[in-house]
């Protein structure tokens, strides 16, 4: 008997060791599938843009082949062997890490890249200590510290010329707004138009510049990245639900830096999902327990609160919960499970989305451009509807006494529902104004659980920082209410949900 | 190898008198060299003071230029070295406006606090600052009322001083 053989993958060797490649890879991609690129350094290669070959720091040697290879455009052969460390390549990286550094200012101290920067990194590796050069650096005068938009600064006297930047805005946002200008030592970054660059995803050019050249305004001075913790997460700006890096210190987020997902939005984000985190960390945010008194909200304890709460739900007779589609598939769904079990009210529930000119359902939602902006500005539309719960729908569900509004900071604020209305969540002052009372919430850096994007990839993500102040989850009010071991969980009428 | 010394009490060593006396042996041969022969140990501060070495290190000031701006750049190299976690620094930009020298100073510590009562004046933030900025002088009367004056803002540390101080 015979078995049909798959055949034979083709296969190299780097640094001694046997990989498998796919044809069309090239050096640098074949050592990427192996996780063997550790030792083969590179600044103007990233993933996620095209191939440039310009600044000949990722040579490696291959066997046979007169002169040294650029691993980053060098198609891989079957049988190829080749040294990503051999003296002659350390050498020629020695080199260039001279040049590269015979112009550079060297201010690391008061660069933002500083500790994170491949141009230190690399140095330390591979560079000379010394220098040959007596020469004076070249000096920017006027591009020392530049505007390329009100997002983006650039400091010219640092950039290396690996072009990154440029093929980012050529070929990803396909924008054209950087190009190079002149030639040699004299070539420089310059925006295309006097207004700078104006794409939505500018701060991935901050993110991919291997040097501190260009900085991203809303980061910049803020933080030295050694003092930050790397934490991973999920964007919550738009139904694209985009991983990320979240770098905290001390339980405050500084930053948000793309996360390489294939599946969800490669190596970039988007500019407004970038800061979204201020949202959750603005001065107005309300993070202790309010209460009305009269006409105006109190501040007010847990522990006065919570009765205050299951009171109101045994008086009332006609409840609505309304979910944000911002809440997590986890919250909703106790929300909706357990809620109803403390009072023998009627209960609806149903969800309110609001965000983009008025989306209701993920129906209403589509791209903002080609690469990943969504209208739906809250990250669990879809969870929610795989839940059941219905859209608000203004003529049907009217007539209630008690209206419970959970949202976690993206869903809009829905019209007035009820007589009384609760709201549950992230909130600012400005909005609970017309609330009985606040039970404040967190927000997706504070909590864990799962949402639902656009392309139904469903995501879990982890805490990120603490909840601020005395902001609770959802698990922990509803501990707090006391239902007693024995009572039966509620259905809901299926129709009502 | 540890070496145990062990220390028998003898009869005398009973009664506190010979030990006292003993003691007071060496009070009574300072007290009779500084009244008689003026060989004093103490000084009468803060009338007379000691002389220290240059290299010694007291309280913290920051150096600054002719127009009375601090050096400091706001790098946290001083933060990041600091052993006892004192130095808390918030960096920012310098207004544009405000900015005489161009790039050359346009990140500035928009807070610059020392903890006083925390350091050890191991001198490790003047040994790191790039700049020159941070330094320790030779004051050494850092005696305050509470704790709070203890804390060293940028306005206390912000000196015209040449050299150590
Ligand atoms: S780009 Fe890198 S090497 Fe250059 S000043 Fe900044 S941190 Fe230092
Ligand atoms: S600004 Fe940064 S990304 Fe652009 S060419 Fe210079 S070093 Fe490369
Ligand atoms: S002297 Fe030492 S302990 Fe005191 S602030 Fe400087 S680094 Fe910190
Ligand atoms: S090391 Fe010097 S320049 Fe840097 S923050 Fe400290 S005092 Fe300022
Ligand atoms: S990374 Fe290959 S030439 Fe730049």
């Amino acid at each position: 008997m015979t078995t049909s053989e798959a055949p034979a993958k083709p296969k190299l060797t780097i640094d001694g060791q046997a990989v498998e490649f796919q044809p069309g890879d090239t050096i640098m991609k074949a050592a990427e599938r192996a996780r063997m690129d550790g030792t083969i350094p590179r600044f103007c290669y990233h993933p996620g843009l095209p191939v440039a070959g310009t600044c000949r720091m990722c040579t490696v040697e291959v066997e046979k082949a007169p002169k040294l290879m650029t691993a980053c455009s060098t198609p891989a052969a079957d049988g190829m062997v080749v040294l990503t460390q051999s003296d002659r390549v350390r050498k020629s990286r020695s080199g260039v890490m001279e040049f590269l550094l015979a112009n550079h200012p060297l201010d690391c101290p008061v660069c933002d890249q500083a500790g994170e920067c491949s141009l230190q990194d690399y140095n330390y590796e591979y560079g000379p200590s010394k220098s040959h050069f007596v020469e004076d650096k070249r000096v920017w005068k006027e591009a020392t510290t530049k505007r390329l938009s009100d997002k983006l600064t650039l400091n010219m006297n640092r950039c290396i010329h690996c072009e990154r930047c440029v093929r980012f805005t050529e070929d990803v946002t396909k924008t054209h707004e950087l190009l190079m200008d002149n030639r040699a030592w004299r070539k420089e970054l310059t925006t295309a138009l006097d207004e700078g660059l104006f794409n939505d995803y500018q701060g991935n050019v901050a993110d991919i510049c291997p040097v501190g050249a260009i900085t991203f305004n809303d980061f910049r001075f803020h933080k030295r990245v050694w003092f930050l913790k790397e934490k991973t997460g999920i964007c919550d700006g738009c139904a694209k639900g985009c991983s990320i890096y979240a770098d905290e210190e001390k339980d405050t987020v500084y930053r948000y830096r793309a996360r390489f997902n294939k599946d969800v939005n490669d190596h970039w984000i988007c500019d407004e999902g970038r800061v979204s985190f201020h949202t959750y960390q603005q001065a107005d945010r309300i993070v202790q327990p309010l209460l009305t008194a009269g006409s105006t909200l109190n501040a007010t304890s847990w522990e006065t609160l919570v009765p205050w709460f299951t009171n109101e739900l045994k008086k009332a007779r006609r409840v609505l919960i309304l979910i944000g589609t911002d809440a997590s598939s986890e919250e909703a769904a106790t929300i909706a499970q357990v809620l109803p079990s403390f009072s023998s009210a009627d209960f609806v529930v149903r969800s309110w989305n609001g965000t983009g000119d008025g989306v209701r359902t993920s129906a209403d939602d589509a791209p903002l451009d080609h690469l990943l902006r969504r209208r739906d500005q809250t990250s669990n539309t879809r969870g929610i509807e795989g839940l059941g719960i219905k859209p608000w729908n203004e003529a049907q569900d009217q007539n209630f006494d008690l209206a419970i509004y959970f949202r976690s900071g993206r869903a809009t604020l829905p019209p007035s529902m009820a007589a009384k209305e609760i709201a549950w969540g992230v909130f600012s002052l400005a909005e609970a104004q017309r609330f009985a009372a606040v039970l404040p919430g967190l927000s997706t850096l504070e909590k864990f659980g799962t949402y639902t994007n656009c392309d139904q990839i469903t995501q879990s993500f982890e805490t990120v920082v603490k909840g601020l102040g005395g902001s609770a989850s959802v698990r922990k009010i509803l501990d707090g209410m006391k239902l007693k071991s024995n009572t039966p969980v509620r259905e809901v009428a299926g129709d009502t949900i | 190898m540890t070496k145990i010394v062990t220390h028998k009490e003898g009869a005398l060593d009973k009664y506190y008198i010979p030990a006292l006396i003993v003691g007071l042996k060496v009070t009574l041969k300072q007290f009779y060299k500084t009244l008689f022969l003026g060989q004093s140990t103490t000084i009468n501060y803060p009338e007379e003071r000691r002389e220290y070495s240059q290299r010694f290190r007291g309280e913290h000031f920051i150096s600054v230029d002719p127009q009375k701006t601090e050096n400091c750049t706001a790098c946290y190299l001083c933060q990041t070295v600091c052993p006892a976690d004192c130095i808390t620094i918030v960096a920012g930009e310098r207004p544009e406006d405000a900015n005489p020298y161009g790039v050359k100073k346009e990140k500035r510590p928009v807070s610059f606090d020392i903890d006083a009562l925390r350091c050890c004046f191991c001198g490790f933030c003047e040994e790191a600052c790039p700049k020159d900025a941070i330094k320790l002088s030779r004051n050494y009367e850092l005696a305050t009322l509470n704790r709070e004056t203890a804390v060293y803002d940028l306005d206390h540390l912000k000196r015209e001083v040449k050299g150590r101080g």
